[in-house]
């Protein structure tokens, strides 16, 4: 274990580069738009009204406005997890060239990544906060009084469940296939454009769904500005475990990194 | 001798190293033709084919020596300076480095090239230090050593090779390292600007603590180097005064 902990002290000497590189790709990423970072927000408030008119007719909700919280909340947290998690089989193959020929810690890659993630949920996330407030303006107070946890927990699991992935997909190319498949199947199984109870008799499959469960944890003390302190706390232990585990998995794999990508 | 001096920088005994082949075309191709490529020796495991890269190295190389790797293409030079460096892990055996090893063998940047030379050159100041104390001064010497002037502050994959080349170079040449593992196939960009660069590349060079250099030219190696390693199949083979490496590779191996 003391590997693990080799590494994370790499993390945390190179903190201000990963950081840097990564806010240098999210600048770079919108140079040439006229509203910049902007898009971030923009393009999940598009989906939001689009979605919501849609599926608000579909379902015929009574009361829109709550409608509109419960989809923009859960959609902007379903977007952020599922580009963490897409990122993650390609990221290594991505930085080939310099894991063969550089002696960077390969862990620096995957927080580079974590950090463009973080950057790109936190911009989109304000904006789409800002929106909803339209339709329930206690939305900011929620998230400072009950929100932080599990944002936290958010963050967290954008870190090492991707990294998982990523070691995975050094190893078996096909995952990076399987992912994009994966994931819109869990998005459609996911009580985000829909209520739990609509799932029925099937409803036990989101208790069993690790990235809804992080999504609904955050976007119920949003909303309701309680936390669900039990199963938050859970969540943090299963992220620390998670970190600890994908780290020293990443430490094991290293040896074999340069000759997978 | 102060312990200290006498005390190797690199230590290695008996160390193995083997790759793992994992491409489907390489499972399709003969194994002599595989062997021709790599140099290396190839052997069935449970888990697949792998390649002796490195086969029993044992050696040991103390502070301030100039060590030359001299072998054909493919007889474990490159694959040496990664294992000390630090990119390749053994697989087995003893390998020890009492300092941080600089692998001169990186041929990209850290950062996208979607990004301006300007925030490479940050990216790796960071990486380096930690700070950016001191980087204003830093940046201007690599820019006016690359010679890319505004450039800097364009998106790097709208350079051509030449200013890549000149802008990495002035990036790694930019600091002082205790030991250098260094290849010979280190790019310097277009023929004007090699004469500038090989100056800095001598001073470089002669500043470094320990240095371990990789290159199929004599002249190179006379002119950095006191003592050779001759490479073959993964194997040093002869280990001594440069001269003498440089004799022994030429009448045994050529």
């Amino acid at each position: 274990m003391s590997t693990a902990a080799k590494a994370i002290r790499f993390a945390w000497t190179s903190r201000r580069a990963w950081w840097f590189t990564a806010t240098a790709r999210t600048r770079d990423r919108f140079a040439r738009t006229t509203l910049g970072s902007f898009w971030l927000g923009l393009s999940n408030l598009l989906s939001i009204g689009v979605l919501a008119a849609v599926y608000g007719t579909v379902f015929k909700v009574k009361d829109f406005n709550t409608y509109v919280v419960y989809l923009g909340t859960g959609l902007v947290i379903w977007n952020t997890i599922a580009a963490a998690v897409q990122s993650g089989p390609t990221l290594f193959r991505s930085n080939a060239g310099n894991l063969k020929n550089t002696n960077i810690h390969p862990i620096f890659y995957t927080l580079e990544e974590w950090s463009f993630q973080t950057q790109t949920f936190l911009q989109s996330f304000g904006l789409v906060l800002l929106f909803l407030m339209i339709f329930q303006p206690s939305l900011p107070l929620h998230l400072l009084g009950a929100g932080l946890l599990p944002i936290v927990n958010l963050l967290l699991f954008i870190y090492w469940f991707p990294l998982l992935l990523c070691l995975l997909g050094a190893h078996f190319e096909d995952l990076f296939q399987l992912v994009p498949i994966v994931l819109q199947l869990m998005f459609l199984l996911s009580p985000i454009l829909y209520k739990k109870e609509a799932l029925g008799a099937l409803g036990w499959t989101a208790d069993f769904n690790p990235l809804f469960r992080v999504l609904s944890n955050l976007r119920h003390a949003l909303i309701e500005g309680q936390i669900k302190l039990g199963e938050a706390l859970l969540l943090l232990l299963l992220n620390i475990i998670g970190i600890w585990l994908s780290v020293w998995l990443l430490e094991r794999q290293r040896r074999h990194l340069p000759f997978l990508v | 001798m102060p312990q200290a001096e006498s005390s190797p920088v690199l230590e290695l005994r008996d160390v193995w190293l083997r790759i793992p082949v994992n491409t489907r075309e390489v499972r399709t191709l003969k194994k002599t033709l595989i062997r021709s490529v790599t140099g290396g020796a190839l052997r069935k495991t449970s888990s697949g084919t792998e390649i002796d890269a490195l086969r029993g190295i044992t050696c040991k190389i103390h502070h301030g020596e100039r060590v030359a790797l001299i072998g054909h293409n493919g007889a474990g030079k490159s694959t040496f300076l990664r294992l000390i460096s630090g990119i390749y892990l053994a697989t087995s055996g003893f390998f020890r480095a009492a300092c941080p090893v600089f692998p001169m063998i990186q041929k990209s940047f850290i950062t996208s090239a979607e990004l301006s030379g300007l925030q490479a050159v940050k990216g790796h100041y960071l990486l380096i230090h930690g700070h950016l104390r001191g980087f204003s001064d830093y940046v201007q010497e690599i820019v006016e050593f690359s010679e890319l002037g505004d450039y800097i502050h364009l998106p790097m994959k709208g350079y051509s090779e030449g200013m890549s080349a000149r802008l990495l170079f002035a990036l790694l040449t930019s600091g002082n390292h205790d030991c250098l593992a260094m290849d010979e196939g280190f790019g310097t960009g277009d023929a004007r600007f090699f004469e500038r660069a090989k100056k800095r590349l001598e001073e470089f060079i002669q500043s470094a603590g320990t240095l371990i250099l990789a290159s199929h030219s004599d002249e190179l190696l006379r002119q950095f180097c006191r003592r050779g390693l001759v490479f073959s199949q993964g194997q040093i083979i002869y280990d001594g005064p440069l001269k003498e490496s440089l004799s022994y590779y030429h009448e045994h191996c050529c």
